[in-house]
């Protein structure tokens, strides 16, 4: 008892300044105040983020609680890429995830929860996908206004949010296959605009 | 990073009138940008609303084994953490009572009427768990639980059955784990002037400290053991021949009965 109370007594130093990873491993080591520095620098950006895919700002708010509630349990499991000094992909991974499982509780309160698939960072997509991960002005961006809405945002929950297809099927209250079909409909409209 | 967005895009992205492309392409760089995340203007009172509701969540103290074990069992929430919270001696005391029923046990099985050692000790045990669950002197939260609504009998009467479960568990696995033990009566022949006594010392509590009581009576019974033992044409046996089991039970049901009483009209 007493090893263990020594071992969580050992917290790394941080301030307001300290990188994410620093701040998320003294959260793990039960740091509230290292959780609040974090709140506050990432909970604003991730609320915005949200209300552009949820427009009930009860569930925006419950789905944020609970992502800093699983930021409190699985601060631990933050294994940050090799000179990467930032947590905002894994948080909004998180984010994204909580608000998808809220609005599933509204829609199938009759439905069990399935269980959580674990957080990873999301990045490591395929050449094409990077490369519509840097969107700027230029032809990507008006490749992208000439996408119709639906199909715009089919890619923007796969890519841009890092959604499996079932999650953005979830999310878009669309058919799995709908959503498989959009991507890829949206993809080759792309590669079409950007290559001619 | 190359490029930063403007101010203008930052507003109209967190004002939500960001057309889509604007939109996904600002999101698409805030993910990775902490300098333009930082300029993105944030609702003060609602952040600090979210963290206060979060922080009720996040300090809300762990709970331990113990209780939540006991809430499993199917008791309250507070009630557990309120058994939970029982003096440090407890845990004390309990060491001692497995030490003591062991002594007793390997008495029984080495010497030649080493039985009796079990006999006289096992009555006192739940005794001194009680007289040490409740008071002044062994409780050093005392002073503030005194003042609470649920100071008084009900405070008692939960560290009382928390010490009296496990005590007699323990004394009744031991008794079933006694060389002469052949028969149901055999193995609970303590236990009226065990709860006997116990009753006894919540009824003197009225007077006096509980831990004084206990040790009054203690005292009393080790006594009587002792003055039995030396006697010539008596024997301490004789504090367990059914005359004096029935007097232990009639002694329990006027002390229960007075207690219950008591309860009542306070």
């Amino acid at each position: 008892m007493k090893l263990l109370r020594r071992a969580r007594r050992r917290t790394p130093s941080y301030g307001p300044d300290s990188t994410d990873p620093v701040l998320l491993s003294a959260v793990a080591a039960g740091e509230t105040d290292a959780l609040e520095i974090l709140h506050r620098r990432h909970a604003p950006w991730l609320r915005t983020r949200l209300r552009y895919r949820c427009s009930d700002p009860d569930q925006l708010d419950a789905a944020l609680q609970e992502t800093f509630l699983a930021v409190w349990r699985n601060a631990g499991s933050f294994t940050p890429r090799p000179g990467d000094s930032d947590a905002g992909a894994w948080l909004w991974t998180i984010a994204i995830r909580q608000l998808i499982s809220q609005l599933r509780k509204r829609a199938n309160r009759w439905i069990a929860d399935s269980t959580p698939e674990p957080y990873e960072t999301i990045g490591d997509a395929s050449a094409e996908d990077t490369v519509l991960l840097n969107i700027e002005h230029g032809p990507l961006g008006a490749a992208l206004h000439e996408l119709s809405p639906e199909l715009r945002s089919a890619i923007q929950a796969t890519v841009l949010d890092g959604l499996t297809v079932r999650e953005a099927a979830e999310i878009l209250r669309i058919p799995e296959g709908t959503v498989k079909t959009r991507v890829m409909r949206a993809k080759a409209r792309l590669r079409e605009a950007l290559t001619t | 990073m190359s490029w930063h967005l403007t101010h203008d895009q930052l507003h109209q992205y967190a004002a939500h009138t960001a057309d889509d492309v604007t939109a996904m392409s600002a999101e698409a760089h805030l993910m990775h940008c902490a300098r333009c995340r930082d300029l993105l203007p944030a609702d003060e009172a609602w952040l600090d609303r979210s963290w206060a509701n979060l922080r009720d969540i996040v300090d809300r103290p762990r709970r331990g084994p113990l209780e939540r074990l006991l809430s499993v069992l199917g008791l309250r929430e507070n009630t557990a953490k309120l058994l939970a919270a029982t003096p440090q001696l407890y845990r004390a005391w309990l060491t001692a009572t497995v030490l003591v029923l062991a002594t007793a046990l390997t008495v029984a099985h080495e010497l030649p009427r080493g039985s009796l050692l079990f006999s006289f000790t096992a009555p006192v045990v739940p005794l001194l768990g009680v007289a040490l669950a409740y008071g002044r002197w062994v409780d050093p939260a005392h002073s503030l639980t005194s003042v609470t609504p649920l100071a008084g009998y009900r405070l008692l009467f939960l560290r009382t059955s928390a010490v009296l479960v496990p005590a007699l568990t323990l004394c009744t696995a031991a008794a079933a784990l006694m060389p002469s033990t052949s028969t149901l009566w055999e193995a609970v022949f303590w236990l009226l002037p065990a709860l006997a006594m116990v009753a006894g010392c919540l009824s003197l509590s009225r007077w006096m400290p509980l831990s004084l009581a206990g040790g009054l009576l203690g005292a009393g019974w080790l006594l009587t053991v002792g003055v039995l033992g030396i006697a010539e044409e008596l024997d301490p046996l004789l504090l367990f021949s059914p005359t004096a089991q029935s007097g232990w039970a009639a002694a329990l049901t006027l002390l229960a009965g007075a207690i219950l009483l008591r309860m009542r009209t306070v």
